[in-house]
């Protein structure tokens, strides 16, 4: 099996990331770059999948050189090579012209492997933009099946049969290969890198893809490729500062609540 | 707007859920005079959609949508729109709507926005706004493309009051849907959640985080839950531990919740968390960190053990039911 | 001396601090209060390749420094102090006298699982009646021909309950005194060999710490380890480096103490201030901070030492002897500051007083630390 793990490189999502007014841009000093959650569950999935039944895994993004550490982390927990598709142009594409350039490089990492991918696994949706288009796009431009929510992936007759999570548990879906899914997360977490892979992946080369290698088309990337366009940025509305009570000996537990309780009352919310 | 608005409704059991028929009221702020059709494969949801305040409905008939199939159903929506030439469709945020969008954007050629939680005209066209960055950051975007496609949040718009027995326009279509479009089948449908749970429609929710400690003390949050008829909600750590099902987690990858009243329990208030449950009207903390970032969005925070809190706030409440 | 990690070795501690981040810390009280042994970690630091760390890849192990090792150990201990004598006793006690003084054959049989991971290790020296003095060993090796007969008991054993490997000293000449002890190697499950009770402790209570009963139990002959009496050296080496790891799990303590202190300080209000923003705290937490900096350049020196095989005896035993009264003072002292909730069991600091409590104890006192120093003072200075 052939396996392509598209990944995407996103700030830290457990910082709380605010808008500089200055800039009118998100605040990302100091907030560590990581691989989005979603595609380390994806990495891990395909990892998993291979060990069960034979391939290899191949990692790509793409970003700008700072995501080669995205790639590289890929490479000490499960992927065995790596590319970036790196390219001016690409800048400010929308999920439809990312699609376009997946697609495109899909076929040019087919050739540079000699073999063609029989899946391909991506995060649901990426924790900055939470789009979650990239994935059904990208099937689309390829011709082939497309799941989302996908938390199981188990060979089957002419394919794979996946889960797809729901409310109230999973569907059985078949996909014949080759076939895209976006994973949601499984119920089991990422491995860690153990020394030995985290070392070979330091040293590992990872390749540059750019948009000349690819043959993309100058108009079906970047934002004259793209079919939405942020307008601009702002902070949400703002809640209305509320009252926190700290108990004190004046006033214990019991009477913060019997006053907390009246609150609630007067704000007619009992 | 000159053209008219699809608005997919999603439903279970002949009955739309709750945020479909929001989206009417939504697309009726940005319709500018043009029609709200109801878009469904179920005659009673389009009934119901239209005393909601859609002015007509499609009703999608055929063999291939007994089940649900996402393929089939995007494919028979853009034949619709092929037909009917809206300005924008627009579908529920749910796992279905946020899988659907995109599906049908491909197929249509058209920009998508999922989880909007605004929208506003602007020239003729919609912004969206679209929460980014786990909530912290609103993102107003614009679809370039003719058709504009997305899923809308749920409480995100209230639905109109209905009016009972209201007349419009019921076209059905019947459609069939090429082999070729369908890239997938549904095999299976497997239940593990029994219990019907309805976190987005609750009036009141009563979240229990790791806080409580153990999934008995969790429990306990059931008996004031069960003073306002309100649904138990959990954290992530909480769903993990097995304290109980995925179905009443709460937050990003759980459900995004908007209730009248919201108590967190022993929630420290992850990003993850507090972007599923920022829109609630009023909020009540019970937290032993003073530090924890679930105050910053309560209305009413207590520096507290959860545990102890619990019982004292039950007998309080009951004094005013 | 320098002590600069190299990128690569920074890269594979910062990895592991995020796993510890993630993994160690967050259990690192329920592992107290419930005294249950770090399993999960154990099992995940193997497999990651901490449980072998600065052995060759020959062996099994990660092929890292030494000092990456002890950076490695304070590190763990900065989240769990259990976790980290799990660690240290595994690879400085067990599996480190099996690299020097094992045969090939021992080093293919016990060091690899050893050092993979896959097993885990103990080391057994002390007695009821011979804990500081070696000496007074009771546990008898007799030499039965094609195999050695074990009798006796060892108490204090750190990871007794889950070893499968143990390192064991007995006495093989009784009236040779330290020069009549030899060691030897003895696995889990051996008949004759059985692990006994529990120790409930005041601190590191995750670890689990027990008794060795040797009831007529054989052991092949090629089991012994190092020469046929020559035990004693491998105990007092084994405990020089072993002595290394604790002072790092002493400085990993004290400084995880500090660390939460100023952050508690930080949002704590009283008189309408943050209770950092008073200077007696900020110039204890600075006095504090200082004594623990100290600490860490005395472990780091003792650990190059060993690095280079140089004399290091007395190294280590300075960087145990400051280091675990540094986090014994230093825990006591930021719970002082933390006040009433730093005593309740709601926060961390009283396991960390308790935890840093051992460091004074085990793999030598503080006062065997003094009897090193100044035995190492009295021979290097004439008079």
């Amino acid at each position: 099996m052939e396996i392509l793990v598209l990944i995407k490189q996103v700030p830290d999502d457990s910082v709380d990331i605010k808008l500089d007014p200055a800039t009118g841009a998100p605040k990302l000093d100091g907030v560590t770059p990581v691989t989005n959650a979603f595609d380390t569950y994806a990495l891990e999935m395909a990892a998993r999948y291979k060990e069960a039944n034979g391939g290899t895994v191949t990692v790509a993004t793409i970003g700008d050189d700072a995501a080669v550490s995205s790639i590289k982390e890929c490479l000490a927990v499960g992927a065995d090579k790596g590319f970036l598709i790196k390219d001016d142009s690409f800048a400010d594409s929308d999920p439809t012209a990312k699609a376009y350039i997946l697609s495109k490089a899909v076929a040019k990492l087919e050739e540079i492997n000699g073999a063609k991918f029989d899946i391909v696994f991506c995060g649901r949706e990426a924790t900055d933009v939470a789009n979650g288009a990239v994935a059904v796009k990208l099937a689309a431009d390829l011709c082939v099946g497309v799941m989302t929510d996908v938390i199981a992936v188990d060979p089957a007759d002419g394919g794979v049969d996946v889960q797809q999570q729901t409310d109230t548990g999973y569907n059985v879906i078949g996909l014949a290969t080759p076939c895209v899914v976006a994973v949601q997360k499984p119920d089991y977490d990422p491995r860690y890198p153990t020394i030995k892979n985290k070392m070979k992946a330091r040293k590992a080369q990872v390749p540059v893809i750019t948009a000349a290698d690819l043959g993309t088309e100058a108009d079906k990337v970047g934002a004259a490729g793209s079919l939405t366009k942020v307008l601009g940025l702002h902070e949400p509305p703002k809640r209305e500062a509320g009252i926190k009570i700290v108990p004190t000996k004046e006033e214990p537990i019991a009477a913060v609540v019997t006053r907390a309780v009246g609150m609630m009352a007067e704000a007619k919310v009992l | 707007m000159a053209k008219d608005i699809l608005v997919v409704i999603e439903g279970a059991d002949g009955a739309p859920a709750g945020v479909s028929l929001e989206n009417i009221n939504a697309a009726k702020t940005v319709a500018d005079g043009a029609k709200v059709i109801a878009v469904s494969t179920c005659e009673n949801c389009a009934k119901t959609a239209i005393e909601y305040g859609a002015d007509c409905a499609y009703v999608i008939e055929g063999p291939q949508f007994e089940t649900y199939n996402a393929d089939v159903l995007a494919d028979a929506v853009a034949q619709i729109a092929a037909e009917a030439d809206p300005a924008a469709i627009l579908t529920a945020a749910t796992p279905k709507g946020k899988d659907l969008v995109p599906r049908l954007a491909a197929k249509l050629g058209a920009g998508s926005v999922n989880d909007a939680t605004g929208l506003e005209l602007d020239g003729d066209k919609i912004k969206f706004s679209v929460p980014v960055y786990g909530g912290g950051i609103i993102s107003d975007v614009e679809i370039e493309s003719p058709v504009q496609v997305a899923s809308i949040r749920s409480g995100a718009f209230a639905k109109a009051d209905p009016e009972t027995g209201k007349a419009g326009e019921i076209v059905k279509k019947a459609i069939t849907v090429a082999d070729d479009a369908v890239k997938f089948q549904v095999k299976d449908a497997v239940n593990e959640i029994t219990e019907s749970v309805n976190l987005e429609e609750a009036d009141v929710i009563v979240t229990g985080g790791r806080g409580m400690g153990s999934k008995e003390n969790y429990m306990k949050l059931q008996e004031l839950a069960d003073l306002f008829g309100g649904v138990l909600g959990c954290s992530r750590p909480v769903y993990e531990e097995g304290w109980i099902s995925r179905a009443h987690q709460v937050g990003q990858s759980g459900k995004i919740v908007a209730p009248n009243l919201y108590f967190a329990f022993g929630v420290s208030g992850a990003i993850q968390h507090i972007a599923g449950m920022v829109g609630s009207k009023y909020i009540v903390a019970v937290n032993k960190d003073e530090e924890a970032p679930i105050f910053d969005v309560a209305d009413i925070g207590i520096v507290g053990n959860a545990n102890e809190v619990l019982p004292l706030m039950i007998e309080e409440i009951k004094k005013f039911k | 001396m320098n002590f600069h990690f190299s990128e690569e070795e920074q890269d594979i501690l910062d990895a592991l601090r995020d796993y510890c981040e993630k993994e160690v810390g967050p259990k690192a009280a329920e592992i107290d209060e419930e005294e249950k042994f770090p399993e999960e970690a154990r099992k995940q630091l193997g497999e990651m390749g901490y449980m072998g760390i600065y052995f060759p890849e020959e062996y099994g192990g990660a092929g890292l420094t030494y000092l990456t090792y002890i950076a490695a150990c304070e590190t763990i201990a900065e989240y769990c102090a259990t976790t980290s004598v799990v660690l240290s006793a595994h690879e400085s006690l067990c599996a480190w006298p099996i690299y020097k003084y094992g045969t090939e054959e021992q080093k293919q049989k016990y060091l690899v699982p050893l050092a993979s991971g896959e097993k885990l290790g103990a080391f057994g020296l002390t007695e009821p009646g011979a804990g500081t003095d070696a000496a007074m060993q009771k546990t008898t090796a007799t030499d039965d021909g094609d195999h050695w007969t074990l009798n006796g008991s060892k108490i204090f054993i750190t990871n007794a309950h889950y070893a499968d490997i143990f390192v064991i000293f007995a006495m093989t000449e009784k009236e040779k005194g330290n020069h009549g002890i030899s060691a030897f190697i003895v696995e889990k499950g051996t008949p004759g060999f059985s692990v006994s009770g529990h120790e409930k402790k005041m601190g590191i209570r995750g670890s689990s710490t027990s008794e060795l009963i040797f009831d007529d139990c054989k052991i092949p002959k090629e089991n012994l380890l190092g020469e046929y009496n020559k035990g004693f050296k491998v105990a007092m080496t084994t405990l020089d480096g072993g002595r290394i790891g604790i002072a790092a799990q002493a400085v990993g303590i004290a400084q995880r103490a500090i660390i939460d202190t100023v952050k508690y300080d930080k949002q704590r209000i009283q008189f309408g201030k943050p209770i950092w923003k008073f200077q007696n705290t900020q110039f204890q937490l600075a006095d504090m901070q200082t004594k623990v900096d100290a600490a860490r350049l005395l472990l780091y020196r003792a650990a190059q030492a060993k690095q280079d095989g140089e004399p290091h005896s007395h190294l280590a035993a300075m960087a145990k002897l400051f280091a675990a009264e540094t986090a014994s003072d230093v825990t006591r002292r930021c719970l002082q500051l933390i006040g009433g909730f730093g005593y309740t069991r709601d926060y961390p600091f009283e396991r960390y007083m308790r935890d840093a409590k051992i460091t004074e104890i085990y793999e030598g006192t503080s006062e065997v630390q003094r009897m090193v120093i100044s035995g190492w003072l009295g021979n290097t200075i004439e008079a």
